[in-house]
């Protein structure tokens, strides 16, 4: 069965960066499903089948570890992983990250070879 | 400035690093450091601003034309004008820079925050600085011409 994808960034530029990244890095989903914020990911695995969520931190409305939290309280979803793709590599920011459930972070910019690197053992 | 000594270097790294291996194009520079860039013309800039031990802005000019070739890199389509695509693009290109920049100034950049990132653009404009900032520009060299990256810190 194929896997399906959430990418949560509210830039448009990169939500469709990363999609092209995964593509190239072999890395095939069956549906890529895309929102701008948390809340609209939220959403979006409340009605979606998604394997694995790829999300930015910095974000308006509701950010990445907002995201996590509210993600957390919800069992039917709380344990889809998230991974986060962020400019933030802050030790305590990305603490959070893991305590709310984070699999693990991929810093911008990112290769080719580190997205297949970091999603490929995910999946 | 509370900047690192090195900082033009540290900036050239991490816009090099970013089109290297993001929007795929060649990039050099001096790392020369310019004291202002007066009127910009027929550009667009993305701000994106700093908060927190460290407080400034960082803003990434690019001539219109520059601005369309990176964003083509990116979505891996032929942009022909500045519209939301090239803003938003640019914006996240200066949002990466000022990620970077934000790490090298203070411990991992954990006590500094990064605003989201903001445009603005036309024929014929300024970016002034206000008083008691030092600022950092430095210009990058690209197939299509001459970009700048700049960083304006509160002396501290």
């Amino acid at each position: 069965m194929g896997k399906n994808v959430l990418l949560v960034d509210d830039s448009k530029t990169m939500r469709m960066i990363i999609g092209r990244t995964l593509r190239q890095a072999g890395v095939g989903f069956d549906n890529v499903f895309e929102a701008s914020d948390g809340l609209e990911a939220l959403d979006v695995l409340d009605r979606e089948d998604v394997h694995i969520v790829l999300s930015d931190i910095n974000m308006p409305n509701m950010n990445g570890i907002e995201f996590l939290r509210e993600k957390a309280n919800r069992d039917a979803i709380k344990d889809i992983p998230v991974l986060m793709i962020s400019t933030e590599t802050g030790d305590d920011i990305m603490g959070e990250a893991r305590e709310l459930g984070a699999v693990g972070n991929i810093k911008k910019p990112f290769t080719v070879d580190k997205v297949d690197e970091v999603v490929t053992p995910l999946l | 400035m509370s900047a690192p000594p090195d900082i033009n270097e540290k900036i050239v790294e991490c816009v090099s690093e970013i089109f290297n291996s993001m929007v795929m194009m060649d990039v050099s520079s001096s790392g020369e450091n310019l004291s202002s860039l007066g009127e910009i013309k027929d550009s667009i800039t993305a701000v994106v601003g700093l908060a927190g031990t460290h407080r400034g802005v960082v803003a990434v000019h690019l001539p219109n034309r520059i601005a369309r070739a990176v964003t083509s890199n990116f979505l891996g389509t032929e942009i022909e004008e500045i519209n939301e695509e090239v803003r938003d693009a640019v914006g996240e290109l200066a949002n990466m820079v000022g990620g970077n920049i934000k790490t090298m100034l203070s411990d991992n950049g954990a006590d500094i925050d990064l605003s989201m990132p903001s445009t603005i653009g036309g024929d014929s404009y300024f970016f002034e600085k206000p008083h008691d900032v030092d600022t950092v520009i430095v210009p990058f060299d690209v197939p299509d011409g001459t970009f700048h990256v700049e960083l304006q810190m509160a002396r501290q």
